[in-house]
């Protein structure tokens, strides 16, 4: 179990602060409205309050940067120390991009070439062959979910994935327990003028 | 013999660099992993050694374009983003492996004649061939990558539940997808759940003061369930000792007007919401046992105070503290 109440307690404070925010330009909106905000503004929180260069973390947030109404309350919550980042990772998604292509191309001259040497049958192991495939379907799915994984190789990308389940399970426990607190004092508001 | 070190020269060193590696070994990745974490430097390349010679893989994407595959010398370039990690990754490996170079030479194929390169770069990783293993510079890297990848699921195995009986990279990669997937779905039904027990997303700062009570409790009781109930049992054992922080009186006068609104309650919980507003002023303690103390004793005036009024009777020291009910 671990312990990272110093984690939390940002986290808490940046998605408060971003909801008032949210609240203050619009009084009525409906529930799938509201949902979007929460959870936006709980990503928000949670990559900025994790203060670190970690690639998921500045994805998330250039990706709800390229929204226009959500500009204004990405530069709020982040403050005035993080703006410089989104130019950073700019260079860097384009720097990274290039690299995968690169890679890329290199990987399949590499194995044309590899290809042409060895004329045995390339699917004599078919187990191997197989988990090969499987691993790279798999691979490709985790791409996706982790944010801004599409220009990684497989290392960062399990390293990448690592952050971001302990990133997610603090995202997870604390709102749970705002809507399990959230609930009881509703429960007992009402149990009182009952 | 060949001295192994990794160059970091032309890296910035990071100063929880230290205790980051001190805790890989620990196991304490997962704590440390978001924390001091050092960037990627695309510039580095991979030293491989093997036939008593230096091969010098050259990994700068810069540089791929002059590489040239000649009879003699090797520069393969393989455009990969080996971290520092790997760098100490290899340098522990190296320290450790029994290196046998003598019977490399059978194993190099022609094409790897390798001469010993002069210009010695920064940021290479040495990387020692085991007795009986391919030196070619390829295998040597892909081997490199490979357990740098093995060492990381074994990580994640520590992280994700239930990943200790599965070894294979595709079922790790299948258990970790789903626990993200899980873990993102949470996240969604927890927002669609605060979307509507809240209309107006109003977290009032009393409810996130009381969440933050709770965070701290939780942190210091940490062998203790999640579950709502227990939340709740908390939440308001908190609140007790900051009522009876707001003095006596007032505390008592909370109970006497719970009381007068819902005589058979048996929790003291209306009462301690209504002083809610006391909160802001105090820092409350993590006193347990008296806050257990104080839990029971409510009650249990509660719970006597009931017959005492049915009886009419006022001779107790509640009683006597309590206005009497007509």
């Amino acid at each position: 179990m671990h312990t990272c109440t110093k984690l939390k307690s940002e986290f808490i404070k940046k998605w408060m602060k971003g909801l008032q925010i949210c609240c203050s330009s619009k009084t009525n909106m409906d529930f799938l409205e509201r949902k979007k905000k929460i959870k936006l503004c709980a990503d928000i929180a949670l990559a900025s309050a994790k203060n670190s260069t970690t690639s998921w973390c500045i994805a998330l947030i250039s990706e709800a940067k390229k929204h226009d109404e959500n500009k204004t309350l990405v530069d709020n919550l982040l403050g005035p120390e993080l703006r410089i980042k989104p130019q950073k990772t700019n260079h860097q998604m384009s720097a990274s991009h290039k690299r995968a292509r690169s890679k890329k191309i290199l990987k399949k001259s590499h194995h044309v070439c590899q290809r042409m040497k060895k004329m045995g049958p390339p699917k004599s192991n078919i187990a191997t062959y197989i988990t090969k495939i499987l691993v790279k379907e798999r691979t490709q799915v985790l791409k996706r979910l982790v944010p801004g994984g599409e220009s990684m190789d497989e290392i960062s990308l399990i390293k990448e994935a690592l952050d971001y389940i302990l990133s997610l399970k603090v995202q997870v426990d604390v709102m749970r327990t705002l809507a399990n607190a959230t609930e009881v004092l509703n429960q007992s508001d009402s149990t009182i003028f009952d | 013999m060949f001295t192994t070190h990794s160059r970091l020269d032309a890296v910035k060193p990071d100063p929880g660099m230290d205790t980051y590696w001190a805790g890989l070994d620990g196991g304490a990745f997962g704590d440390q992993l978001g924390y001091g974490y050092m960037n990627p430097n695309p510039d580095q390349r991979l030293l491989v050694q093997g036939n008593s010679s230096l091969v010098s893989v050259s990994v700068s994407p810069k540089k791929r374009k002059a590489a040239d595959i000649k009879g003699q010398s090797l520069q393969v370039v393989s455009d990969k983003e080996k971290k520092i990690k790997g760098c100490s990754e290899g340098e522990s490996r190296t320290t450790n492996q029994n290196s046998n170079n003598k019977e490399a030479s059978t194993n190099t194929s022609s094409k790897e004649k390798s001469k010993i390169s002069e210009v010695q770069k920064p940021d290479y990783i040495h990387v020692r061939a085991h007795r009986g293993q391919a030196t070619d510079s390829h295998s040597l890297a892909e081997r490199v990558r490979r357990e740098k990848i093995s060492e990381r699921m074994k990580y994640l195995q520590d992280l994700v539940p239930g990943c200790n009986k599965i070894t294979g990279k595709a079922g790790m990669l299948d258990e970790i997808i789903n626990y993200v997937q899980s873990l993102q779905k949470q996240v969604e039904f927890l927002s669609m759940k605060l979307a509507t027990v809240n209309p107006g997303l109003d977290f009032n700062v009393d409810n996130v003061f009381a969440k933050e009570i709770f965070q701290s409790s939780t942190s210091d009781f940490p062998a203790l369930g999640c579950s709502s109930v227990n939340s709740v049992y908390y939440q308001l054992n908190s609140m007790d000792q900051v009522v009876s922080y707001c003095g006596l009186d007032m505390g008592i006068n909370s109970a006497e007007t719970g009381l007068r609104r819902s005589i058979s309650a048996p929790i003291s919980g209306p009462e301690t919401f209504m002083d809610s507003s006391c909160f802001n002023q105090v820092q409350p303690t993590t006193n347990w046992d008296a806050d257990l103390q104080n839990l029971y004793k409510m009650e249990f005036e509660q719970e006597t105070l009931i017959p005492f009024q049915s009886h009419q009777f006022t001779g107790s020291n509640e009683g006597s503290n309590m206005k009497p009910e007509s």
